[in-house]
């Protein structure tokens, strides 16, 4: 019976977007069944539990709460999982917890009330009130994490891809929301396994403020690309939908970020020596790059030479904690203006790298770069008529000068000041996206391979 | 006459009449003329309260129609307490009111405070005689140094807000043109005047003032000279002047200002508001037309979440056009340079810091925007006040003086002088629109009655679908956002009324998610057609709009049997 569910509890995980291991062959190795959180009655019952999946030999451990009921409720049919004989309460019906009111609920009440069970713990930051008469309702479109809205105002982010030691979304977030920044969604509370024996526990979920108003920063920006690209002849500029206004005001918000994180938490000076491992670093994701990515390789000379001269730098940078994986798609646009969200850093980096100091402008070059992706998402670039591509270039230009401009404005210190440092990040965000759309969208690949000879010949 | 409307008597007098009404602006000269003298008047205007009650309209708005020289519109006023010649008598007046009450339409009309013409006996007495009864009545100084912090509102025609009488030998004080000399509110006679010509009008009958450019009342050394404590104590006075002696009459206040400020002009939170009864909400409308432009909510989302709640006895008053211009002094710099450019193309459709067009060409005669700013107008927080003229989609003259583009007479028929006066065209007070697209005979009211699918008539289907819902005038406001910034989305409840309004304010066609778990199971009604849409389910509601398309959809508490 273990065999079947465990077989079942696969084939549900693999049809989820969560899911890594999609394309791969996969097993679960491990179910670490968390103790049942305490409910009013026995029907349904909720833990959290966490599946240890092997794909291709690499083991990626996943957060999956789920609820079980004696008789199969109708309205619960697409969170199906499958049927499960417990040792002690028998035959019982899985569904994936986050689809169902009641489990949400459990699993959620330790932030207003402390009486610990199910081997789950709730930190909360402040006072928190939730509001249990309101149904929570699951927002779609996210990718790697399963998110909720709790009465009006808290939105629960339930990490599904979890490993052991504190979340960097939970910790920025934290620093961020102590130090009072405007620029985030402010944390509420987490949820987090016991630690056992020394071990470090993992973070389950996060509770932030939900920004009703808020609406995806990649999403608008390409609303502006589509009305550009409906008229004939108009240069950005005179379009209706130009946004270069709000990618300005992106640039301030992004900049305070910034100064936030700088004041919240560690920084350091890179000198001479570390800037040359840092010119390493790039050098050898390069090369990397360029083996899984063959249209790099004629390039490689002349890119090396912009890491060269980052070595060879001589004026100190500051270092410090940065968002680590910023784009358009990691803004919101609220009515109180720019909101900046989920501070994991690149989700394929280990937990190391990804809390690892580093130059503010690394996070510059990543929205540099999504500017110029959403300039071409509209059309691919090979099917762009040569007009086309002058219109988006001159979007992208338009929009990529304004965000510095407003980041220059709230920071004091314009990026452009930094060119050989700027350039060497967008060099190694343009060559990451090269090998990530080969693998993923080999359509898209001509995006970030014209930026690339772009940066060769600028 | 619609079957809805009541006369207006002691007995049907709900003292807070305003919050659901729908207002209309009408300029006497340019509606009807009844004499054949190429004016429009109030006899004029009279015979046509039946086609302004079958709109549905519950209060007209009249601009001045005082005695004036008529240098600014006839805000210019050279007597207060007359009727001018060309547009009528007191009697003629006496008897439109009495037309308008029996039709169950209120009246308000326009009141400058702040300034007079410099024609007014007033000034002329002023300048004449410095120690006579009227010496004192207006702000004269030896120098032009004082109050420098105020600044020049018509920064187009005048360099300061001082000007040189030859006559008395000293300076006196205009905020506006310098023909328009201030009054000095420091003088208490001068209250007395204006009490005394308020209670001209409200023992004929008016149901409320627009008062006129009020922030300036005051002036103070090393201040803007604008919202100073002393004018707030003045309006207090008057609002007290008028409950004691005409209960339910209203005070809407002119304060082109930012909603933080303008909210000082309702008076005292806690007593309910004891200044004016409603105020403008100016920047809300430049918001609308930026927010079409740029496609995105935000303009409009953020100046109402910057919008402080109100006396409960208070209103906003919002609108599309009035016979100002677009007026730009309430968005920043740079929204203002974007307005220009999307909307002033021309240099003369500039005026002063504002755009003198009407709606329908600033819309480039689309008329789903049209439709759009409409549906907008009648559902977001506040009375509406249309501007006459726009119901049809008229159009405008930017080659006539000053803000007279949007003044030009209504256009009644396809006959001669689009049916407004049987005048010789070259009398007319302002010669009709007579261009290709907007001109009389395409754009006027007996064509707009003859078809039933035109704006006219569809005008008219909105105004009443807002008055059959209680939450469009009184109810609460909530924005609910959405996953498509193009889409503004946004609750109206009152009881067990509530409305859910959808606008699409993108060019294209969209897709919004929205989040209405409050009203799970409930099956909205689209109010134009009366279909029911899918019930409101777990997930949240996915809409689609068509380009510039928007939903009126009411959300019934108790979700109605719907089997046969």
């Amino acid at each position: 019976m273990t065999a079947d569910f465990d077989a079942q509890l696969l084939h549900y995980m693999s049809d989820q977007r969560w899911f890594a291991g999609k394309g791969g062959v996969s097993s679960i190795r491990e179910i670490v069944r968390l103790p049942w959180i305490a409910t009013a009655d026995d029907e349904p019952r909720v833990r959290a539990e966490l599946v240890t999946v092997v794909t291709d030999s690499v083991a990626q451990v996943y957060n999956v709460p789920i609820v079980y009921y004696e008789a199969e409720p109708e309205r619960m049919a697409h969170a199906h999982i499958g049927s499960y004989d417990d040792p002690e309460h028998g035959s019982l019906i899985a569904y994936d917890a986050l689809h169902d009111r009641t489990a949400i609920g459990a699993l959620v009440r330790g932030f207003v009330e402390s009486d610990p069970s199910g081997g789950i713990e709730h930190g909360v930051l402040g006072d928190v009130e939730i509001d249990t008469d309101m149904p929570s309702v699951m927002l779609t479109g996210e990718q790697s994490n399963t998110s909720l809205v709790l009465g009006e105002d808290l939105l629960l982010k339930v990490f599904r891809k979890v490993v052991q030691g504190r979340n960097p979304d939970i910790e920025v977030h934290e620093a961020l929301t102590r130090a009072e920044s405007s620029e985030i969604a402010a944390l509420r509370g987490w949820i987090a396994t016991v630690p056992a024996d020394g071990d470090a526990g993992y973070d389950l979920a996060m509770l932030q403020d939900f920004l009703r108003s808020g609406a995806d920063g990649w999403e608008y920006a390409r609303a502006s690309v589509r009305d550009l690209m409906m008229e004939a002849d108009l240069h950005a500029d005179e379009v209706g939908g130009d946004f270069a206004a709000e990618a300005e005001r992106l640039g301030v918000t992004v900049a305070r970020l910034h100064e936030d994180l700088e004041r919240a938490l560690e920084t350091d000076v890179w000198k001479a020596s570390e800037l040359a491992q840092l010119a390493d670093r790039l050098r050898q994701r390069l090369l990397e790059a360029a083996d899984a990515a063959p249209e790099l390789a004629s390039h490689v000379v002349a890119l090396g030479a912009a890491y060269d001269a980052v070595a060879t730098l001589d004026t100190p940078v500051t270092v410090q904690r940065v968002h680590g994986d910023l784009h358009l798609g990691q803004s919101l646009r609220t009515i109180g203006g720019w909101v900046i969200i989920d501070f994991e850093g690149e989700p394929a980096k280990p937990l190391a790298e990804r809390r690892a100091l580093d130059s503010p402008l690394r996070d510059v070059a990543g929205m540099l770069r999504s500017f110029d992706y959403a300039a071409y998402s509209m059309v691919l670039p090979a099917e762009m008529s040569s007009q086309q591509h002058h219109r988006v270039d001159e979007w992208a230009e338009r929009n990529r000068t304004a965000f510095l401009d407003g980041y220059a404005s709230a920071h004091g210190d314009d990026p452009r000041a930094h060119a050989v440092l700027l350039r060497a990040y967008e060099i190694d965000k343009a060559a990451y996206e090269v090998v990530y759309e080969k693998r993923n969208r080999p359509g898209w690949v001509s995006i970030p391979l014209s930026a690339i000879e772009r940066l060769v010949a600028g | 006459m619609t079957e809805s409307a009541q006369p207006i008597t002691k007995e049907t007098d709900d003292p807070n009449w305003f919050k659901r009404a729908v207002f209309y602006e009408v300029l006497v000269r340019s509606f009807k003329d009844s004499s054949g003298d190429g004016v429009g008047d109030l006899r004029g205007l009279a015979e046509r309260l039946d086609y302004l009650a079958w709109l549905g309209i519950d209060c007209l708005w009249l601009p001045p129609f005082f005695p004036s020289p008529l240098r600014d519109g006839g805000y210019d006023v050279s007597d207060y307490t007359d009727v001018a010649e060309d547009i009528g008598t007191i009697d003629d007046f006496k008897a439109f009111l009495d037309a308008a009450h029996s039709r169950g339409i209120r009246v308000i009309i326009d009141f400058v405070m702040n300034h007079t013409s410099d024609q007014h006996p007033w000034f002329q007495s002023s300048r004449a005689d410095p120690d006579g009864p009227y010496g004192d009545f207006y702000v004269w100084s030896d120098s032009d140094d004082l109050y420098q912090d105020a600044r020049i509102i018509f920064v187009d025609t005048e360099a300061s807000n001082w000007t040189w009488d030859p006559v008395r030998g000293q300076y006196f004080w205009h905020r506006f043109y310098s023909h328009q000399p201030d009054l000095n509110f420091d003088n208490p006679a001068v209250h007395e005047a204006m009490l005394d010509a308020l209670a001209f009008w409200l023992d004929l009958g008016v149901d409320g003032f627009r008062l006129d450019a009020v922030p300036y009342l005051y002036e103070r050394e090393s201040t803007n000279g604008e919202n100073l404590a002393e004018t707030h104590e003045f309006l207090r006075k008057v609002r007290k002047f008028v409950d004691n002696g005409w209960p339910g009459r209203v005070l809407l206040a002119e304060a082109n200002q930012w909603p933080a400020d303008v909210v000082d002009y309702f008076g005292d939170f806690k007593a309910g508001g004891d200044e004016c009864h409603m105020c403008f909400h100016f920047p809300v409308m430049p918001r609308i037309f930026m927010a079409v432009r740029r496609e995105s909510r935000y303009p409009i989302s953020e100046i109402l979440s910057q919008t402080p709640d109100i006396p409960t006895n208070c209103h906003w008053g919002i609108f599309l056009r009035n016979h100002d211009e677009l007026t730009l002094e309430m968005v920043t710099d740079e929204d203002r340079d974007y307005m220009w450019a999307e909307y002033a193309k021309d240099p003369r459709m500039k005026a002063n810091i504002g755009i003198r067009r009407r709606l329908a060409p600033l819309l480039d005669n689309d008329v789903d925007q049209m439709e759009l700013f409409t549906a907008l107008l009648l559902s977001l927080p506040g009375s509406p006040v249309l501007y006459y003229g726009d119901e049809i989609g008229m159009g405008d003259n930017i080659w006539l003086g000053d803000r007279d583009g949007v003044r030009t007479p209504m256009q009644w028929t396809p006959d001669r002088n689009a049916g407004f006066s049987s005048a010789t065209p070259g009398r007319l007070t302002l010669p009709v629109i007579m261009d290709p697209v907007f001109g009389y005979q395409a754009v006027n009211v007996e064509a707009d009655l003859a078809n039933t699918s035109s704006l006219l008539h569809w005008t008219r289907r909105m105004i009443q679908i807002r008055q059959q819902h209680p939450a469009l005038g009184l109810g609460t406001f909530t924005d609910i956002g959405g996953s498509n910034p193009a889409v503004l989305s946004f609750l109206r409840e009152f009881g067990d009324d509530a409305m859910l309004c959808v606008n699409n304010l993108s060019r294209f066609a969209q897709p919004v998610e929205l989040d209405l778990r409050s009203f799970e199971g409930v099956r909205p009604i689209e109010t134009l057609g009366g279909v029911e849409f899918p019930a409101i389910g777990e997930l949240p509601y996915l809409l689609t709009l068509g380009g510039y398309g928007f939903y009126w959809f009411r959300l019934p508490k108790n979700p109605e049997a719907t089997g046969p």
